[in-house]
């Protein structure tokens, strides 16, 4: 699909369209949304800006690329004066002082938000059920899920509701949403974007990264965002990505991909054909394939979720009632804090921190968190090693297709197990690329460190064979 | 402290219990196999002492001090209300 926002850009300062009517369209179509993707509409702001947009377009003046295009923001993010409840009881009245630094490069940059959108509570979750807000229902299918942790913004890109949406990626919850809605979804190299202004969850994991429906408009938004920030530490410059760069992917000769995670029981026989036959089209292009081996799908998920519990109970022993959030008394301090924090948090969110809390704990450390840390180091080190002998690896987003409304909440182990395919490259902070191609619930396609925009060379590729 | 604290305590949560499903994946994890060659610590993202940010202090803005107070969950007579402190 062409880039929708070099298509808006044209029609605005064509005149086609005012700024004024496609805001205010796209807030009707997000008002009257049934699939659960809005927390809030920030519709005054939203038109105030688009009505600055038209009348610099009438005074014949240029606009930027990105200048009246609208957007929406997972429910994460700070925005100044805007709601951010981390689809939480604990921060439903929650309102940010002050604005992330993603979102400000595209206010900057002249984009108008619209909507915080919709998602599984803290992160914490696979399907954007664990959520206050009621949960996001499937956009090509209502009876299944949307996704998570950025089901929302997923389904709010897919329906055409925002022209791109920002999520947040820790263990795929941008990769996997994008995957169950068919649209595409970046989770880019980790530091490249500053994490400033994002509710932490898992900081070593945690990313800022575009879900949209062309490789083009990822690419936009990506450099816009990117770039050091004296604000996160971890930040680091990077280099613009520019069009003719990822346009031919000649560079790219050997693609890799793990035979473990194909010949394996948990995959579905769709998606292993599906995925096959990808691979055999590759090779007809001229590509040479290599099987590579890596660790076990379980020891990949387990590795994750001990360390992201970790950093989650730390993160989120703030949230306790005392500054903000939805405070319940009790008879003294300690009590005041358990309350707050057993009555506001979901139940997953609070597997998550009792779990953190059990591996941080004395006598659990050491063979548990310790050796997770270990194991990471070695995800990482294979990682690397990989990257000498091929270009790009190629897997599925997920190993079945989305689950129904309400069956993730009944299973969590199954809900962890569903993350197999996309948090080892979180753990070894890779940037991956969801294609809604190739598969049911898409295909990743991940680089090397930092070579984020040989994913988006390799996904231009493959959007040509497939 | 020598006193062991249960996870209910460290979490603040009451009655909070480890869950069967997040002890199978740490179970996964005590089993697996471990290179002990790997101590090189390939994720850490280390800021070098040249990099560190400069010590300033910024004074917030009329609008953040503003939404600070208004995200305060109690207030009476034009002051913050914190819950009582203890000691045990």
């Amino acid at each position: 699909m062409e880039s929708q926002i070099k298509k808006i850009h044209q029609q605005l300062m064509s005149k086609e369209i005012s700024c004024t009517d496609l805001v205010q369209e796209k807030l009707d179509l997000l008002k009257q949304n049934t699939h659960n993707t809005v927390n809030s509409l920030l519709e005054e702001t939203a038109l105030e800006l688009a009505k600055k947009v038209d009348e610099k377009i009438e005074n014949g003046q240029e606009i930027g690329l990105l200048e009246g295009i609208p957007f929406g923001i997972k429910d994460v993010y700070m925005v100044q004066g805007t709601y951010t409840t981390a689809s939480s009881n604990l921060l439903k009245n929650y309102k940010s002082s002050y604005t992330a630094t993603a979102i400000q490069k595209l206010l900057d940059a002249g984009a108008i938000p619209l909507v915080k959108e919709n998602g599984d509570s803290f992160g914490h979750g696979s399907s954007s059920e664990n959520t206050i807000f009621g949960a996001v229902k499937n956009a090509i299918n209502p009876a299944l899920v949307g996704g998570g942790s950025s089901g929302g913004s997923a389904v709010n890109v897919a329906k055409d509701f925002t022209t791109f949406s920002i999520g947040g990626d820790t263990g795929g919850s941008i990769r996997q949403p994008a995957g169950y809605n068919k649209v595409y979804g970046l989770k880019p190299t980790y530091g490249r974007i500053s994490r400033y202004g994002l509710m932490a969850y898992a900081s070593s994991t945690d990313c800022v990264g575009p879900i949209a429906k062309s490789i083009e408009d990822i690419r936009i938004v990506l450099n816009i965002m990117s770039g050091k920030d004296v604000k996160d530490q971890t930040s680091y410059a990077s280099e613009e990505i520019l069009e003719d760069a990822i346009s031919n992917a000649s560079a790219i000769k050997t693609v890799g991909y793990f035979k473990n995670f194909i010949e394996n029981e948990a995959i579905s026989p769709e998606i292993k054909q599906d995925f096959l036959a990808t691979i055999e089209k590759m090779k007809t292009k001229g590509i040479a394939i290599k099987e590579l081996d890596f660790f076990n799908a379980d020891v990949l998920v387990s590795t994750y979720y001990t360390l992201a519990m970790a950093e989650t109970a730390s993160n989120l022993s703030r949230l306790d009632g005392t500054n903000y959030g939805a405070r319940i008394e009790g008879e003294n301090l300690k009590d005041t804090y358990s309350i707050t924090r057993s009555e506001n948090f979901s139940e997953e969110s609070k597997r998550r921190i009792v779990g953190g809390n059990q591996v941080l704990s004395q006598g659990f450390s050491d063979e548990i968190y310790l050796k997770a840390q270990n194991l990471r180091n070695q995800i990482s080190q294979r990682f690397s090693e990989d990257f000498n002998e091929v270009d790009v690896i190629l897997s599925p987003v997920t190993p079945a297709n989305p689950p129904k409304i309400g069956e993730s909440l009944q299973n969590p182990l199954a809900m962890y197990l569903s993350d197999a395919y996309t948090v080892g490259f979180s753990l070894g902070e890779l940037p991956t690329l969801t294609i809604p191609k190739g598969t049911e619930t898409g295909l990743q396609i991940t680089a090397d460190k930092k070579k984020d925009a040989q994913v988006l060379q390799f996904a231009n590729f493959l959007n040509d064979i497939l | 402290m020598s006193k062991m604290m249960t996870v209910d305590i460290l979490s603040s949560i009451k009655g909070a219990e480890p869950s069967e499903s997040v002890n199978k994946l740490f179970n996964i994890i005590k089993n697996a196999n471990q290179n002990n060659n790997s101590n090189n610590a390939v994720n850490n993202n280390v800021v070098s002492l040249n990099d560190l940010r400069e010590d300033v202090v910024i004074e917030s803005s009329k609008i953040e001090k503003e939404i600070i107070v208004e995200n305060f969950p109690k207030e009476k007579n034009g002051f913050l209300v914190v819950a009582k402190v203890i000691e045990d």
